[in-house]
């Protein structure tokens, strides 16, 4: 069991009731959250980790300048919004005038309750330990309110910046308002020498009609990161999702997205490439409340050398939900010996009127296919190349900006070539 | 052009070439016959390079050079070049993005510029023709969903492609329906030269109907145990294998 005497001081510390009161919510289901740890994170000893390296969850001040930071932000998109240590830094962001990014504590009343309603649904619905913490320990909520009926086109880059020899906390919350259409590409680059431990929650509440794009590159090799992403989808809404990972000691994504009206569209996609030894775990759920909704996952990875792939994907279809379509798929190649893959799909339907499919698969580069390219003249490691990165594209297709697909097949090309195959 | 010398070549224990000769000179047409099991593909893919096959005696020379420890890209590079009796079906690469790979690979090996776009499809146009191949199944995934005939006119449309010296087609016939075969004997046919050479593994007459070849050699169990010219393919038809093997 985790040491809760931290988590309590820093409750008693906060000092606006409402958010005093979600925390105190939180920090009670800490027992049940542990008791689920066990299972969620069977694969992942991420709390023994974190507690071996730190042996206290609580963070730390800001010290350096904001300015300082500058050097780090390269980004191609023209909107970008850089977060250090979980606080927003507006002096050194550049955003569109559509969106408002505001602590949920400046916001007024009548902000602030719009907010609260949403705020922290999350621990009703996942119970896990590392969000329950986020909840707790967090000093900054961020909040996004994209205004009904804004539609950006060009994607927003959100620079999370990691500088702090002890855990760090992010917390965002989206309001995305009718008829809107918004991108975000997401990463946490760790400035620290050694590795650091981040803890990111995310929720995002998106109305009628809305359009949500999201993209996350986790190259972050030394650290450990817990990322989680919890939606809520009204009626013909449509959320895409798609993460990249090449490389971390542990990283544990959790993407859940509640479907809770008719007509909502869910797409997450994911490739990882993972060598050393690496371990990304993705936990995914998908849960259908109501009819005709379709959800599509899939992800595909490749692990190399000692690093270790986890993927759970979880599809539930309430007894409402009559007409759903749900699909996963997860497909892995081991390169060494030493790779190891964990991966187990689960589906639990009550509808019965449903379409609803599910794999997963381990196996080898092709020697057949590695064969025929090399037979043609193309070397060994090119032939290599090119199957793996075919192996890629399923998911990089999925992206439909083709500017945005074009950067991310290259950012994907340039991973593979440092991969190791014998 | 091509040199093999009491080659013994096995799959885990198994050993299936048990001491085979054969040359092959620029300007000539080998036919390989034998029945199922003799060793006929796995003959093809030893010449060719492929790893799960272990030489265990003899040598395979090329233009001079011994191939032993040379891999398959370096043979292709060096010019030879083997279609598949079973082209393998690679999804997410398509056959244009391989070809041009694959000739700006052999073109920097010999230290020659490679093809820009404009020049590489100027390429392509005119080999395409040779086989009656369209440009939207070069653009589609190597082999997947083609028909059997598709796959075959890929693969003599990969020989065109890359002009190599000796082409081994193994079991190229199989599969194909008599106007394909004419398709991709007549490519074949058209690819000829003094320069190169062509190795034909087939077990039917048929296909030798169309690529007529100067010689025709009958493996069996791992060995060359007759050789003789176009007439000896017919006798063949007529008698079957066990004719051979009654006289051995």
């Amino acid at each position: 069991m985790i040491d809760t005497v931290d988590l309590k001081k820093s409750i008693s510390i906060e000092e606006d009731n409402i958010i005093k009161e979600i925390k105190s919510e939180s920090l009670d289901k800490i027992k049940l959250s542990y008791k689920k740890y066990k299972e969620e994170y069977k694969y992942t000893p991420l709390l023994r980790n974190i507690e071996k390296k730190y042996g206290s969850f609580n963070s730390s001040e800001n010290i350096k300048k904001a300015d300082s930071y500058k050097d780090l932000i390269s980004t191609k998109d023209k909107h970008y919004i850089v977060i250090l240590n979980g606080s927003y830094i507006e002096n050194i962001s550049n955003i569109p005038n559509s969106i408002d990014i505001k602590n949920i504590k400046d916001l007024s009343k009548n902000e602030q309750n719009i907010f609260i309603d949403s705020y922290s649904k999350i621990d009703d619905s996942t119970d896990d330990i590392f969000s329950s913490i986020n909840t707790i320990l967090h000093s900054n909520c961020l909040t996004f309110k994209i205004n009904k009926s804004t539609i950006l086109k060009e994607k927003i880059s959100i620079i999370n910046i990691v500088d702090s020899s002890k855990p760090t906390y992010f917390r965002k919350c989206f309001i995305i308002d009718k008829n809107s259409e918004i991108s975000f590409s997401e990463e946490f680059i760790n400035v620290t020498r050694d590795g650091n431990f981040s803890n990111s929650v995310t929720e995002i509440y998106m109305d009628e009609n809305a359009v949500f794009n999201y993209f996350s590159t986790q190259n972050i090799s030394k650290n450990y990161h817990f990322n989680s992403i919890n939606v809520f989808q009204k009626r013909n809404s449509t959320s895409n999702f798609h993460t990249y990972s090449f490389s971390g000691s542990i990283i544990r994504n959790n993407l859940n997205i509640k479907l809770l009206d008719k007509s909502c569209y869910a797409n997450m996609y994911g490739f990882y490439a993972i060598k050393n030894s690496s371990h990304i775990d993705n936990h995914t759920s998908v849960d259908h409340i109501d009819e005709n909704s379709i959800s599509n996952e899939h992800y595909k990875g490749i692990v190399d050398d000692g690093s270790i792939g986890v993927f759970n994907g979880k599809i539930f279809v309430r007894q409402r939900a009559q007409k759903t379509n749900a699909f996963q798929s997860n497909n892995n190649i081991l390169l060494s010996d030493n790779a190891k893959v964990n991966t187990k799909p689960q589906l639990e339907i009550w509808a019965d009127d449903v379409k609803c499919s599910h794999g997963c698969t381990v196996g080898q580069l092709d020697d057949d296919a590695l064969f025929y390219l090399m037979s043609r003249g193309i070397s060994r490691k090119d032939a290599i190349s090119l199957l793996l990165s075919a192996f890629s594209t399923d998911i990089t297709e999925k992206i439909a900006d083709k500017v945005i697909r074009e950067e991310y097949q290259l950012m994907i090309l340039k991973e593979l070539e440092d991969l190791n195959y014998e | 052009m091509l040199e093999i010398k009491n080659l013994h070549a096995s799959i885990g224990n198994t050993k299936i070439l048990k001491g085979l000769d054969l040359t092959v000179n620029s300007g000539e047409v080998h036919a390989i016959m034998g029945p199922n099991g003799s060793g006929k593909s796995t003959l093809a893919s030893v010449i060719a390079g492929r790893e799960d096959y272990d030489v265990t005696d003899g040598e395979i020379n090329f233009q001079g050079n011994e191939l032993s420890d040379i891999g398959p890209d370096e043979r292709a590079r060096e010019g030879i070049f083997l279609a598949f009796q079973y082209p393998v079906e690679i999804p997410g690469v398509s056959t244009t993005n391989f070809m041009k790979t694959a000739v700006n690979q052999i073109r920097e090996s010999k230290g020659e510029k490679p093809l820009d776009a404009v020049e590489f499809l100027k390429l392509m146009k005119e080999k395409m023709k040779l086989v009656n191949i369209k440009q939207e199944l070069l653009s589609r995934s190597i082999n997947e969903g083609f028909s059997g005939g598709e796959k075959k006119r890929n693969e003599i449309f990969q020989m065109a492609m890359l002009d190599p010296k000796l082409s081994i087609l193994d079991e190229t016939d199989s599969g194909l329906d008599i106007d394909a075969l004419k398709i991709v004997s007549n490519g074949v046919n058209a690819l000829k030269s003094k320069e190169n050479a062509t190795v034909v593994v087939t077990h039917y007459q048929r296909l030798l109907d169309y690529i007529v070849p100067d010689f025709v050699h009958v493996l069996m169990d791992g060995k060359i145990v007759k050789s003789g010219d176009k007439n000896l393919a017919l006798e063949l038809e007529e008698k079957g294998y066990d004719w051979i093997k009654v006289k051995n």
